[in-house]
């Protein structure tokens, strides 16, 4: 931009001219990556007005914004999923399961070998008594399918796992025990 | 023997917990000062249990250790292959005829002197980073296995009255602080005292809450830390187990990302 400006005024002041000497003629400095050689800011009278329309309408910028912490669930209405909020208080078992951040029950489907159908399900996120917890859920699980259910107990990571597609059935034991 | 003149006590006697712990209880520590070589209790505060009070994971720890000695570890072992080492261009021998093997080249890797196939080619890097939550649990476990063997201290500040290495050396040794004592402190420029005092020691460091590592940690038996970085700490580590975008956190690390 700057170097068509000096052009167009080298034409207005050599008009019979037929070479251009750029080099001898305007020097344009403006260097603005560089403090010092950047042209400094004036008052504000000599940029654009503004002019506030109204901080009552913010509020349909803000909702609009990502917030930048989980925001807590509304307490007040029944929900149309299966999801039900923790219980205010815990509940009165020798273990605890902790919900995610977002509220949600920590059970997952995992699939852990490549090229291979086999389903795991993983809770995870549990404190306390992990062996009783899995005496729990595994005699539920096998209560409710009348089938030998597999299972796996991890006491450093805290989290087990079951063989096989439970993850509806662990889901609903877990939030109606309370966790 | 210096003796401070204080209000009376406790000073500081409650703390608000930030994401206040639905079923967990907060953990009590003393705070104690730093303006006398005997220990002086200025009040009782809580400390958060997700911090402060996790159950310790000595895997991940380990995880962390490890990943703070490699990351920035380069190996410039070195070795030269066939077409590297000197000499070996000429077929020593002629095909047929001399009734030995044939060969082409004396700096073949299967002759003496030759190159070497697959020896490390320096320099190699051995970057890499751990994960987000992997380095973020490293932290808690670490402070949450300090504050279990009585070895994190808090402190209201790190305001001295004296720069004389000798009065820092009493008072660790005074309240049995442990060989090495890692000071840590919200503002990155230290009162002038103690950084006078522990320059003359080497097992006295001083650290910013930002650089708070598990290397750190581990090697230094004793941690105090003061108020303001204990408030510093626990915003930080709570903000990141509750925030939104956890997924841009704990995104791949990307070496082209400012």
């Amino acid at each position: 931009m700057a170097s068509v400006i000096a052009r167009s005024i080298i034409m207005k002041q050599h008009s019979g001219a037929h070479r251009l000497s750029f080099a001898t003629s305007i020097k344009i400095k403006s260097c603005y990556s560089s403090y010092a050689a950047s042209p400094k800011e004036k008052s504000p009278e000599n940029y654009t007005r503004y002019h506030e329309v109204s901080s009552e309408n913010w509020k349909f910028v803000e909702r609009l914004r990502p917030h930048l912490l989980v925001p807590s669930y509304p307490t007040d209405r029944n929900y149309a999923s299966d999801w039900i909020p923790p219980s205010d208080t815990p509940p009165n078992l020798p273990y605890f399961v902790k919900r995610t951040k977002n509220f949600m029950v920590p059970v997952y489907l995992n699939f852990e070998e490549v090229r291979n159908a086999r389903k795991i399900t993983i809770i995870r996120h549990i404190e306390g008594d992990i062996w009783a917890l899995e005496q729990a859920i595994k005699s539920h699980l096998e209560n409710v399918t009348k089938k030998p259910v597999v299972s796996r107990v991890h006491e450093v990571a805290m989290h087990i796992k079951f063989r096989g597609d439970y993850v509806n059935e662990v889901k609903k034991w877990l939030m109606n025990a309370g966790f | 023997m210096l003796t401070a003149t204080r209000p009376p006590l406790p000073i500081i006697s409650s703390r608000k917990l930030a994401f206040p712990p639905k079923f967990k209880i907060p953990r009590q520590v003393w705070v104690s000062n730093m303006d006398t070589v005997e220990e002086e209790k200025l009040g009782l505060i809580d400390l958060h249990p997700e911090v402060f009070a996790e159950r310790p994971r000595l895997d991940i720890i380990h995880e962390n250790v490890r990943w703070q000695q490699l990351y920035r570890h380069v190996s410039y072992a070195h070795t030269k292959m066939s077409y590297e080492v000197r000499g070996g261009g000429r077929k020593p021998r002629p095909q047929k005829g001399s009734g030995r093997s044939r060969h082409g080249s004396i700096r073949s890797p299967i002759w003496v002197g030759g190159g070497v196939v697959h020896g490390p080619r320096s320099p190699k890097s051995y970057f890499y980073m751990l994960g987000f939550n992997a380095r973020l649990n490293g932290l808690r476990s670490t402070l949450s296995a300090k504050l279990a063997q009585d070895d994190l201290q808090i402190v209201e500040s790190l305001d001295i009255p004296t720069d004389d290495p000798k009065y820092l050396e009493a008072l660790v040794e005074e309240r049995g602080w442990g060989p090495s004592v890692l000071f840590v402190d919200d503002h990155d420029i230290m009162p002038l005292n103690i950084t006078a005092a522990s320059d003359a020691y080497g097992h006295y460091n001083l650290m910013p809450v930002y650089g708070l590592n598990v290397f750190s940690m581990l090697k230094h038996t004793t941690l105090v830390m003061t108020l303001s970085a204990v408030e510093r700490l626990e915003e930080r580590i709570l903000f990141h187990l509750n925030r939104n975008d956890a997924a841009e956190a704990t995104a791949k690390y990307k070496l082209s990302s400012v």
